[in-house]
């Protein structure tokens, strides 16, 4: 029989690269959980674009048993967490699947970035938060001074915190008796109806999907009918388990306390929605868990395949990945300049860059993608509403009586001193400002309510420059607002170009029109002739550029007779030709105009 | 030495004495500095001499064309037997027109005697430019005093018809200083100038170090400017880097300008014989071995001869006739001369009737043009 006392549910938060993925290594070594010859490195993050980029994109869970000092063993439930505002409900809700989170700072470095906003969050889910300080064998190690600082910045006891480096495996056991004394057990009632919190959730061409959960009260077993409370999905259970480093491990069942998985042959991710309640669908709980919020494609571009005749595969690609991503969406679009692709919706900025990444190197796709958009909602003089997410769509100004854009609910946590710097930020970004409050005497929250637009962009990457780090958003959709929009168009050589027209604000229409005319004019090869580059909020032009005509393209010398040289040059050109894009009259190649399209990086 | 009848088909000899003192930093033509190779080397090419010269019995040799590497440095005693040995073995016409690439450096009066002695008449100097920094820059080994000396004692030993070789776009050159550089050498009295624009060649030493040259821009400024000088000092513009006085046409470069026939021996030359195109080995060591061709080329479809045709013609100013090109390949030129069309209004291109030719600013997106020309005129399944 289990005791529940003896189970730990925690995770580890960290800065990019304080080592957050070695102590996950370290603390499976520790417990035997993995061999020394499965031990790969960073086992935790499985995906190769997580462990290049050094991210955790999706939640992961994995169970260890260790025994303690005290002479017991431990169930210990480490659940992996996300690292990104994108997903910051993914965290939220992979904390609230734990009872405490280990903070991992850097004994050098120092408090930074990331790990604060995390840290927030843990605390906000009154998660016990345990200060480890990591890369004491680092020669610029200062284990007092990274003390002092989590106490004065955080405001939580770290005079005892363990010294560890998981690099050398310094001290490793330290932590995880640290864990068991200072996380609490779970709480719960193994004999209440089941109630089971969603964290995650995986396609696998066998099972299905396999749901991660962690179970707050009652019991889950082969057999039994369960209700996903957000969705409605009713499944059959088939088989659950743990989740051990190499794979699942089925078990008869799963009670009040425990981190494990399910599966049901279910065939879409998007019945097993992060954050919705598992119950039993004959004996449900009272009261659904709190927090679940559906997710809602924020950001829409167009994905094309460089080389058209890929299109069936980008197809494919995107309803594999869609397997196991609920929030991806796409439809098909066509433009002319572009040929066939789809119109996707992601959460964010950063979900749309790991799509288009992981559909490069896992599908081995060329994408070409168009500028990223909001839907907006249109009211048209005919009486109709139309939600928009594609400047193609976008009606002529004359149909329209009324547009708006989708507003966000900000909330920007900072200590106190960054406040002068983000504030005109938010200004300059059409945030309307709400309130501020003093979470503590240092740390500040404040709360804006701004267009979804001005945020999915370069906001959260401006914020951290401009807080050294130190300040977290969070956003949430908020609702439509009434909004002086334009549609603006860009023409080459007089031919509009359907791909690179944006809707945006009045205000902002002209620099952004400013800045993608000299980045075209920056990237298109000049060709024979001179090619304006214009942009026009309908017939008026408010931004042009020209790209001079081509001065010198020859070769000089014939090589004594070598016509075959010569040849191969020019079929070498009209090679290159071959993979240009023909935007009406004028030629640019690809990454010409993947360059134009990779937005605003001022 | 016979006479022969100009029933015979025309035809040009270019002799490649892949030899240098030492190599110019940008050059990407076959030679070696080795001079332990010259005796080896000079019987090879002697006897390909005498096989080829026996095959073209149906000829007559009327351009000479002896190149490098540096040909002069071959010393008089090498380059007699080797024209005597042309002489010897090939029909060649009694006007025709005999060149040898000469270096300031090793330009003496031996050689000069030994070349006027076995009937060359036309000598080209690689000057490159008359700034010393410049020429030490991309490696030459002389200086424009030495190139003046070497000019000057070619005119006395009684050679008239004489071509520079002149470069721009070098390193750190302004128009001005290259345009002074043109100025100085026609004060040297040449028939003939060849101004070539430095070409990075990425398996040169100065290729490998890609130094910063003057922006395309400057480069279009000043061969602008340069046209404009000799244009004014009487010179005609007859190819895109080739300017002679009237007359004075390098007659031997004119045929590879119109596929008309060659033959070129030795490591990496070229030939144009029969339809078809074939070249020996950049290798002086398998040269001297006697491994022989190392790509023939197979029989070309018509339409790509036809490409080959626009591509040559286009870098002269006599530019392509359609009647020719139709007369020529049995075509219709229609899609060609829409191609053309579709440029005018940019002084890029202009015609005469059914001749187009290229204009200075043409010449010098002469690459885009020959392309876009070239593709209008190919089969449909071609262009897939």
């Amino acid at each position: 029989m289990k005791n529940r006392g003896q189970i730990r549910n925690f995770s580890i938060i960290a800065h990019i690269d304080h080592g957050k993925s070695t102590l996950a290594d370290r603390l499976l070594e520790q417990c035997k959980a993995v061999s020394q010859r499965e031990m790969e490195e960073q086992l935790l993050d499985n995906m190769d674009l997580e462990r290049e980029r050094g991210i955790t994109i999706k939640a992961r869970a994995v169970r260890m048993e260790y025994e303690a000092d005290d002479g017991q063993v431990y169930e210990m439930n480490l659940i992996d967490t996300p690292g990104h505002v994108d997903f910051n409900y993914e965290v939220s809700r992979s904390l609230a699947a734990c009872e405490g989170a280990l903070l991992v700072v850097d004994a050098a470095q120092g408090i930074e970035a990331q790990t604060l906003g995390n840290t927030y969050l843990a605390l906000e889910h009154d998660l016990e938060v345990v200060p480890v300080v990591n890369k004491i064998d680092l020669p610029a190690a200062d284990a007092p001074r990274v003390k002092q600082e989590i106490e004065d910045i955080i405001g939580i006891p770290a005079e005892d915190a363990p010294e560890i480096s998981a690099k050398m495996g310094i001290n490793i056991r330290s932590v995880l008796e640290r864990v068991v004394s200072d996380i609490p057990a779970p709480a719960g009632d193994g004999d209440a109806p089941l109630r089971a919190l969603v964290f995650d959730s995986q396609y696998d061409p066998y099972k299905g999907v396999i749901v991660y959960m962690r179970l707050m009260d009652g019991r889950i077993a082969p057999g039994m009918r369960v209700k996903m409370m957000a969705t409605g999905a009713e499944f059959q259970v088939l088989e659950c388990g743990y989740l051990l480093p190499l794979g699942l491990s089925p078990q008869q069942e799963l009670t009040a306390g425990e981190v494990g998985y399910f599966t049901a042959s279910i065939k879409n991710v998007a019945d097993t929605r992060v954050g919705d309640t598992v119950t039993e669908a004959g004996r449900p709980t009272a009261e659904a868990l709190p927090g679940y919020r559906p997710a809602r494609p924020m950001v829409f571009c167009g994905i094309y395949t460089e080389d058209g005749s890929k299109y069936p595969d980008l197809r494919d690609a995107l309803e594999k990945l869609q397997l196991n991503d609920a929030a991806l969406s796409f439809e098909p679009e066509s433009s002319v300049a572009l040929g066939f692709g789809f119109r996707c919706g992601f959460l964010g900025m950063l979900h749309m860059e790991i799509i288009q990444e992981r559909l490069e190197r896992e599908f081995d796709l060329d994408l070409v993608t168009t500028l990223p958009s909001v839907v907006y909602e249109v009211k048209k003089t005919d009486g109709a509403t139309l939600f928009c997410d594609n400047p193609h769509d976008y009606p002529d100004p004359v149909l329209i009586e009324e547009a708006r854009e989708p507003f966000v609910k900000a909330t920007i946590m900072t200590p106190q001193e960054f406040v002068g710097n983000i504030m005109p930020m938010c200004q300059e970004r059409r945030g309307v400002f709400k309130d501020m409050q003093y979470l503590d005497a240092n740390l500040v929250e404040l709360h804006y309510e701004m267009p979804t637009g001005e945020i999915i962009y370069d906001f959260f990457d401006a914020l951290k420059a401009r807080t050294k780090g130190y300040a977290s958003l969070d956003y949430e959709f908020l609702d439509y607002r009434k909004s002086d929009l334009v549609k603006v168009d860009m023409l080459l050589n007089g031919d509009q170009v359907d791909a690179l027209s944006f809707i945006a604000h009045r205000e902002k229409a002209y620099g952004r029109a400013r800045r993608i005319c000299e980045k075209l004019k920056e990237n298109i090869p000049r060709q024979l002739f001179e090619v304006p580059v214009q942009a026009a909020i309908g017939g008026k032009v408010i931004a042009r550029e020209t790209v001079k005509a081509m001065r010198k393209d020859v070769l000089a010398k014939c090589y004594g007779g070598d016509i075959t040289r010569k040849k191969k040059l020019l079929e070498k050109q009209k090679e290159g030709k071959k993979k240009m894009r023909s935007l009406g009259t004028v030629q640019i190649p690809t990454e010409a105009f993947m360059a134009v399209l990779k937005l605003d990086e001022e | 030495m016979g006479r022969f009848s100009y029933k015979n088909k025309p035809l040009g000899l270019y002799l490649h004495i892949p030899f240098c003192v030492s190599k110019c930093g940008y050059c990407d033509f076959y030679s070696v500095t080795d001079e332990s190779l010259q005796k080896d080397y000079v019987s090879a090419l002697l006897r390909h001499i005498r096989e080829y010269g026996a095959v073209c019995g149906g000829y007559t040799v009327d351009t000479v064309y002896l190149g490098g590497g540096t040909p002069s440095c071959l010393g008089p005693k090498y380059l007699g037997r080797i024209l005597q040995e042309v002489k010897n073995k090939f029909p060649l016409s009694d006007d025709a027109e005999i060149t040898v690439e000469m270096n300031p450096e090793s330009t003496d009066k031996k050689v000069l005697e030994t070349l006027k002695k076995h009937g060359v008449n036309r000598l080209s100097f690689g000057v490159q430019s008359a700034h010393d920094d410049e020429l030490a820059a991309i490696g030459r080994i002389h200086t424009f005093e030495q190139a003046k000396q070497a000019v000057d004692l070619a005119r006395e030993k009684g050679f008239d018809n004489i071509s520079l070789d002149l470069m721009y776009g070098l390193p750190g050159q302004t128009q001005e200083r290259f345009l002074d550089s043109v100025e100085q050498c026609l004060a040297l009295g040449p028939k003939h100038l060849s101004c070539y624009g430095l070409k990075l060649e990425p398996a040169t030493p100065m290729g490998r170090q890609a130094p910063a040259l003057p922006d395309d821009d400057e480069q279009a400024d000043a061969y602008l400017a340069m046209c404009e000088m000799l244009r004014k000092n009487g010179f005609e513009h007859y190819e895109i880097s080739n300017f002679a006085r009237p007359g004075f046409r390098s007659r031997h470069n004119l045929k590879y300008w119109d596929l008309s026939e060659y033959i070129g021996l030795g490591p990496g030359a070229h030939s144009f014989m029969n339809g078809r195109r074939f070249e020996f080995a950049r290798d002086i060591k398998a040269y001297i071995n006697g491994e022989d061709i190392v790509r023939d080329e197979d029989e070309v479809p018509t339409f790509q001869r036809q490409g080959e045709y626009l591509m040559v013609r286009l870098r002269t100013s006599d530019g392509v006739d359609f009647l020719d090109l139709e007369k020529r390949y049995n075509i219709d030129s229609t899609p060609y001369e829409e191609a053309f069309r579709a440029l005018m209004g940019q002084e890029l291109v202009a015609h005469r009737g059914t001749r187009w030719y290229l204009t200075e600013k043409g010449f010098l997106v002469s690459n885009s043009i020959i392309n876009a020309v070239v593709e209008a005129g190919q089969p449909e399944e071609e262009q897939k």
